[in-house]
């Protein structure tokens, strides 16, 4: 890659501690975010997406939660190394973030007005009226109707998907270069997302940020990225770029992933939609070859016994697979 | 878009609203806050209300029984104690007093319990351990031991039994706060204010403690009528205000002897204590029901 990156994650290991025990939720991740480009990090529940986007901006709760090794670098500086003082600099201002729950994520005694006034008032010091006009431009750009009304209404009178607007309003306010969204439409209506997601497109390229998208759904990615990320059990599994992904995808669990999308109509009509059999392990008590064996159509017995790693299959595309080793 | 909102867009309504209304329609509450009020009114309004001066002694009017007693007069409306001082008027000076050791005390313990209780829930850890293990300590003391001791310490005086009533009520304050900060840290808006880069007291007042009020306010309510009946309870014992300041417990106390001969010296005070405390409880309770529904038994 020719542009130096505008983050990179290198061999990030974030484990939490409880009651003598570790498990460990981001293992070994590495991940690279080139100005300009969407990164899409892909997996199910309980697979380290989450924590890896809080452990970038340092959300993650100390103790149990600790970041044992690795760098996180935004456009050329380790965040890991900063002070707690630079870092809030660094937070809402430089990157910020779009959180799953929008019923939650805003504080319920303050006006959405006043909590985005807040974000720009941290970081850009203007005066409370420069900062209102500033809300009500926000406002109008993520497509609040009414907006200089809207503004001052607490969060319980609107609905899921204008709360999931205040916060990308709130997440944009200080134009920041990366934004990490953490499924952002998980928690809302179908017809909710198509809109969220198409404004989230048009504004990351209106103000050229880079953004880590965080998803559980594959079609999502499809429609708002350039690369992925395939992660599971704390470990990035395939890496690569959206076409080569879709076209041609090498780890046995993204392939199950693609399998277990539905497909309506055409040749899939009347048989049963494939699922992963099993679960996935639990993060305390990982099994000592290939995390993903246990449920692997392709296993053999070395699977059970040494543990992958990431090698490339292709142009730009790694898989962490004993079948391509 | 308007469709699918569920309040009409024009209804700006803070959420406490609701809450209030809710409380309005609740009677008993609404007559305890009728005598707080008149319980605040009186005792700002002390100087203009009473009849004649609280500490002045008559040698010519001693135990005058009220006046629909046989012997009763006017002059007197609820009669007068053993050294001829006005029972009406020392009683509506003795709401002053009762008020201003409520506020005081009930007041610093607020203060210092919520920043207590608001540090411990948010650090967690080993400030956690140490401010709540104090707090222990103090709620091992028998209820009404700890200010005896306090005030024996300081030595007898209005302000002390305040001191005094002030710490013992730390820990409930601390105690709620602490519970509620544990709670609130869980919810996403408090992971949203770090990420928007906010200090970590901005995130404590601003973002956290606001949301915490419910039960603070409930708390501070009931707190209020306690603080009266130990602010009585330490007076009677002597161990507040020195005479002659109108005390509605020293009132008590003094009259202990003649609760034979001049009943009411005694009984009129006891029902002053009484009112103000069931005035605050029943506000208090209400408050609860309609601001912290989960805190009902």
């Amino acid at each position: 890659m020719a542009p130096p990156n505008l983050l990179e994650i290198r061999h990030l290991q974030t484990h939490f501690f409880v009651r003598g025990k570790v498990a460990k939720a981001v293992d070994d991740v590495s991940l690279a975010i080139a100005p300009g480009q969407t990164l899409g990090l892909v997996g199910e529940s309980g697979c380290g997406k989450s924590v890896t986007a809080h452990a970038i901006l340092q959300l993650i709760p100390v103790p149990p939660g600790r970041i044992v090794g690795g760098q996180i670098l935004f456009e050329g500086t380790d965040l890991l190394r900063l002070s707690q003082a630079r870092m809030r600099k660094i937070r809402g201002n430089r990157i910020s973030m779009i959180f799953q729950e929008p019923m939650t994520s805003l504080n319920p005694v303050c006006t959405v007005g006043e909590q985005v006034a807040e974000v720009i008032r941290l970081h850009q010091g203007l005066s409370r009226s420069d900062a209102a006009a500033r809300v009500v431009e926000m406002f109008q750009l993520v497509g609040i109707p009414a907006a200089t009304s809207r503004l001052r209404e607490y969060p319980h009178q609107m609905s899921g998907g204008m709360r999931q607007r205040v916060m990308i309003a709130m997440a944009l306010a200080c134009t920041p270069r990366l934004m990490i969204a953490d499924e952002p439409t998980s928690a809302l209506d179908v017809t909710i997302q198509a809109q969220i997601l198409d404004l989230m497109n048009t504004l990351i390229t209106e103000t050229g940020a880079s953004t880590l998208f965080i998803t559980h759904d594959l079609g999502v990615i499809a429609e708002m990225a350039q690369h992925v990320a395939v992660m599971y059990a704390g470990k990035v599994v395939e890496y690569t770029d959206v076409r080569t992904l879709f076209a041609g995808p090498r780890h046995p669990y993204t392939i199950g992933l693609m399998r277990s999308i539905p497909v309506v109509g055409g040749r899939s009509r009347g048989r049963r939609l494939s699922t992963i059999p099993g679960t996935a392990p639990s993060l305390f008590n990982l099994p000592p070859g290939c995390m993903f064996s246990d449920r692997c159509p392709d296993a053999f017995a070395d699977c059970r016994q040494v543990a992958p790693q990431l090698v490339p299959v292709g142009p730009n595309h790694i898989a962490r697979c004993l079948k391509y080793a | 878009m308007t469709a699918d909102t569920p309040l009409n867009a024009t209804d700006n309504r803070h959420p406490l609203r609701d809450q209030l209304q809710q409380l309005w329609r609740n009677k008993t509450a609404v007559t305890g806050l009728v005598i707080v009020i008149v319980f605040i009114l009186t005792a700002l309004l002390a100087p203009l209300l009473s009849p004649h001066n609280p500490v002045a002694t008559s040698l010519h009017d001693q135990l005058k029984p009220p006046v629909w007693h046989a012997g009763g007069a006017w002059k007197n409306i609820l009669g007068t104690d053993d050294l001829g001082r006005d029972i009406l008027s020392r009683l509506i000076f003795g709401a002053r007093v009762s008020l201003l050791v409520a506020v005081a005390s009930v007041g610093l313990a607020f203060v210092v319990g919520t920043l207590l209780g608001a540090v411990a829930g948010f650090y967690r850890g080993f400030r956690d351990g140490v401010i709540m293990r104090v707090m222990d300590i103090i709620l091992a003391f028998p209820y009404i031991l700890l200010p005896i001791v306090v005030v024996a310490c300081l030595g007898p005086s209005l302000r002390n039994a305040m001191i005094a009533i002030a710490i013992t009520y730390v820990p409930r304050f601390a105690r709620i706060v602490r519970g509620s900060v544990l709670e609130e840290c869980t919810k996403d808006y408090v992971t949203a204010a770090r990420a928007v880069g906010a200090r970590d007291w901005r995130i404590l007042l601003i973002a956290i403690l606001p949301n915490c009020l419910g039960p603070l306010i409930v708390q501070t309510t009931l707190s209020f009528a306690s603080a009266i009946l130990d602010a009585a309870a330490l007076s009677f014992l002597g161990l507040s205000g020195q005479p002659p300041t109108p005390e509605w417990g020293a009132m008590i106390a003094n009259s202990r002897v003649l609760i034979l001969q001049a009943s009411w010296v005694m009984i009129f005070p006891g029902v002053a204590i009484l009112l103000a405390v069931l005035g605050f409880n029943l506000f208090g309770d209400g408050l609860r029901d309609a601001l912290a529904p989960r805190l009902r038994d």
